[in-house]
């Protein structure tokens, strides 16, 4: 059995679009602890590991531990037609296996949504160790994307433990960022050696305009050459952590 | 302006240049062109250096004059139409302009012959045919035109309907047409231009008996049909393409109160691109990947299409590169490289190369339908001097297709594909890795897959 209420409907609404950024169909684990997700992209380039504690929601009831396949961009039409200070209320009708929820406003509505057969396979995550790690405010990290988004369709990330740069360089035109320890956007900044890596626009620009509906503060881990971990801070007992392979172009 | 002015004026236009007979120095074309003024009409663009060429110093690089291949075919329907009505076959074959859209020119399109002459309107066939061939089947076809508002065509149901029955025709239908005045006689003198037959207004129609097409028939009868579901349950039923778009461009398909004429040239694209969509929804995405790198090959009348199929999930990229010399690159020392591509997730866009993207994306889905599988596909095309002039995208779907149909060439690592690709390319493999978005990605993105 498993049902769950939480107060803040646009909690969960982004939390699932941010997830959507990456998949259509997402299989969620629900246990009693919590739920949580962990899935690829089509092309295998980003990972997405997310996590809601059972402390997130209003009331959450879960006594087993089960998998709910859902097609999120279903989810996130119903999820939109909760108002601000409506209750959503969500339980899996193991009947049916449909997925129910209830929104409490002026009136009470109810959509059932069919749910799809569940992936099996456990996705790990990937085993990296990061020399560097950066913490910004989301907001000036998606603002440098968008800079440098203007050039080019990937952004080099760079740093010394003293500063942080991100380059791009098209066909014709060129940007560089620098955010130095101390500035505005840049809440920390350490190395253990110098790293520098490079990634697609395509998938970091949409991961953070995505996530940061979530969270105002992002901490981003990389090595050289090497993926990067890019952990969104929630303001609930939960995690929002996206992995990004780099490109590796040879000269 | 002064009277002696505007005399001396109207004299300098009125000099006239006798120039296709006298000053062509080749025999052959000179005898050729020689047509009797009453019934051709040869004018070139101001400028164009057709004028300086005519036909005779193959200026433009092309091993063919296109303008003439094009202007004895023209001659050859013009002698056979050259009055105010006509008869003939319709393969069925209907055109609808799209100039002056929502107030366009539409009608049926007639064969100065009888007989089956299906294959004037079926692209589908015309694979492996020569170029004076193709041009023919254009060429030959006499066009009637009436004025229309697309979203009313029932205001001029006098012809509306006519052309209704011949769009909906399974076979050749007899058609006979009265024009206001004889079929134009003015042709154009240029390569870049589609081979197109005369055309004039029509005063009168008639339409003889014909059968239609059950499948399309029905569609047709079913007010309560989206257009969108006409068209994939056609296509599922196993109707072809161009007989899909030709009654789609009459308005044959959609909501009863929607229904309207859309613009040959528009709703070839619309077809090719609701379908091939579907299929990928529906039949590509979620299907397991093929296991291996895949080269696909056809060469076709100056055309090199290779098509690399990755180990993938869905994404899609198109990319042509015309030779110095050829239509759309008449100039420039350089070759021209165009493109665009999708990913997963299909785009929200118009792709800015044309039609074409979305023909070879339809012949790319239509394969990997087939074998039940999804692949990353990157389609490529090398157009050489010798493709003289433009034909239409059917080419492209059509070479494509056949290209699918022959084995392809497997291999297991992408560098091994990508040296295959290039020892068949004239243009050098780094051209096309740097106008590819996809080849770029394959070769220098890492998959996480890597790290777990």
């Amino acid at each position: 059995m498993f049902r769950v209420k939480i107060s803040n409907a646009k909690l969960l609404r982004d939390a699932i679009t941010a997830i959507s950024t990456l998949i259509d169909e997402g299989t969620f684990t629900v246990s009693p602890e919590g739920i949580k997700l962990r899935a690829m992209d089509p092309s295998r380039v980003a990972m997405v590991d997310f996590t809601m504690q059972k402390t997130a929601f209003d009331e959450y009831v879960a006594d087993e531990e089960t998998k709910i396949c859902l097609n999120l961009s279903e989810l996130l039409k119903l999820l939109k037609r909760a108002g601000r200070d409506e209750a959503v209320e969500i339980q899996l009708d193991e009947n049916t296996g449909q997925f129910v929820i209830t929104m409490r406003g002026k009136y009470v509505r109810t959509f059932r949504m069919p749910t799809l057969e569940a992936s099996e396979d456990e996705v790990p995550t990937p085993k990296i160790t990061f020399n560097a790690k950066v913490t910004l405010t989301t907001d000036g990290f998606r603002q440098s994307l968008e800079d440098v988004a203007l050039v080019s369709d990937h952004v080099r990330m760079e740093t010394d433990g003293e500063k942080m740069t991100m380059t791009a360089r098209g066909d014709i035109m060129g940007a560089n960022i620098e955010l130095l320890k101390g500035s505005d956007a840049l809440l920390s900044v350490e190395a253990k050696e110098p790293s520098k890596s490079t990634f697609p626009l395509s998938y970091l620009s949409e991961i953070v305009k995505a996530a940061s509906a979530t969270s105002d503060i992002v901490t981003l881990e990389f090595s050289t050459d090497m993926p990067i971990r890019l952990d969104f801070k929630q303001t609930y007992d939960g995690t929002l952590v996206y992995y990004l392979a780099p490109r590796i172009e040879v000269e | 302006m002064k009277a002696s002015l505007r005399k001396r004026f109207v004299k300098k236009v009125k000099r006239r240049v006798p120039w296709v007979g006298h000053i062509v120095n080749d025999e052959k074309i000179a005898g050729d062109l020689n047509v009797p003024s009453h019934n051709v009409r040869i004018q070139a663009w101001e400028g164009s250096i057709c004028l300086t060429c005519r036909g005779s110093r193959m200026l433009c690089g092309k091993p063919v004059c296109p303008a003439i291949v094009k202007l004895y075919s023209f001659i050859k329907t013009k002698k056979a139409a050259d009055s105010n009505q006509m008869y003939g076959s319709s393969p069925p074959g209907i055109f609808v302009g799209r100039i002056g859209y929502p107030y366009v020119y539409a009608g049926p399109l007639v064969p100065p012959v009888l007989g089956d002459t299906s294959i004037l309107d079926a692209p589908e066939q015309w694979l492996g045919k020569t170029f004076d061939e193709i041009i023919r089947f254009r060429t030959s076809l006499v066009r009637g035109k009436f004025r229309v508002n697309v979203k009313k065509p029932f205001q001029n149901r006098r012809f509306q309907e006519k052309t209704l029955e011949v769009a909906l025709s399974k076979a050749p239908v007899y058609t006979e047409v009265a024009f206001k005045k004889k079929p134009s006689d003015k042709f154009f003198f240029d390569g870049t231009v589609q081979p197109m037959g005369p055309s004039a207004m029509l005063r009168k129609m008639n339409v003889g008996n014909f059968k239609t097409d059950s499948r399309i028939e029905k569609a047709y009868a079913d007010g309560d049909l989206k257009a969108e579901s006409a068209v994939l349950d056609l296509y599922l039923n196993g109707v072809p393409v161009s007989g899909i778009q030709r009654a789609f461009s009459v308005g044959a398909f959609g909501l009863k109160n929607e229904r309207r004429m859309v613009p040959t040239r528009w709703s070839i694209t619309a077809v090719d691109s609701t379908i091939s969509r579907s299929l990928i929804e529906n039949e590509v995405k979620g299907k397991p990947t093929i296991n291996e790198y895949r080269v696909y090959e056809y060469s076709y009348l100056g055309n090199r299409f290779m098509v690399l199929l990755t180990p993938s999930s869905w994404k899609y990229e198109w990319i042509e590169a015309w030779y110095p010399g050829t239509v759309w690159n008449p100039a420039a020392r350089d070759i021209a490289m165009g493109g665009d591509w999708e990913g997963y997730r299909g785009r929200t866009t118009y792709a800015s190369i044309g039609g074409c993207y979305y023909a070879v994306r339809l012949a790319a889905a239509e394969f990997l339908a087939k074998e039940r599988r999804q692949a990353g596909v990157i389609a490529m095309r090398e157009i050489h001097p010798s493709f003289i002039t433009p034909l239409g995208v059917w080419i492209n779907r059509e070479c494509v297709r056949e290209a699918f149909r022959k084995d392809g060439e497997r291999f297991d690592n992408l560098t091994d594909a990508m040296t295959h690709i290039g020892s068949r390319f004239a243009l050098g493999l780094k051209h096309w890795v740097a106008s590819s978005v996809l080849l770029k990605d394959a070769l220098y993105q890492e998959r996480l897959t890597k790290y777990l």
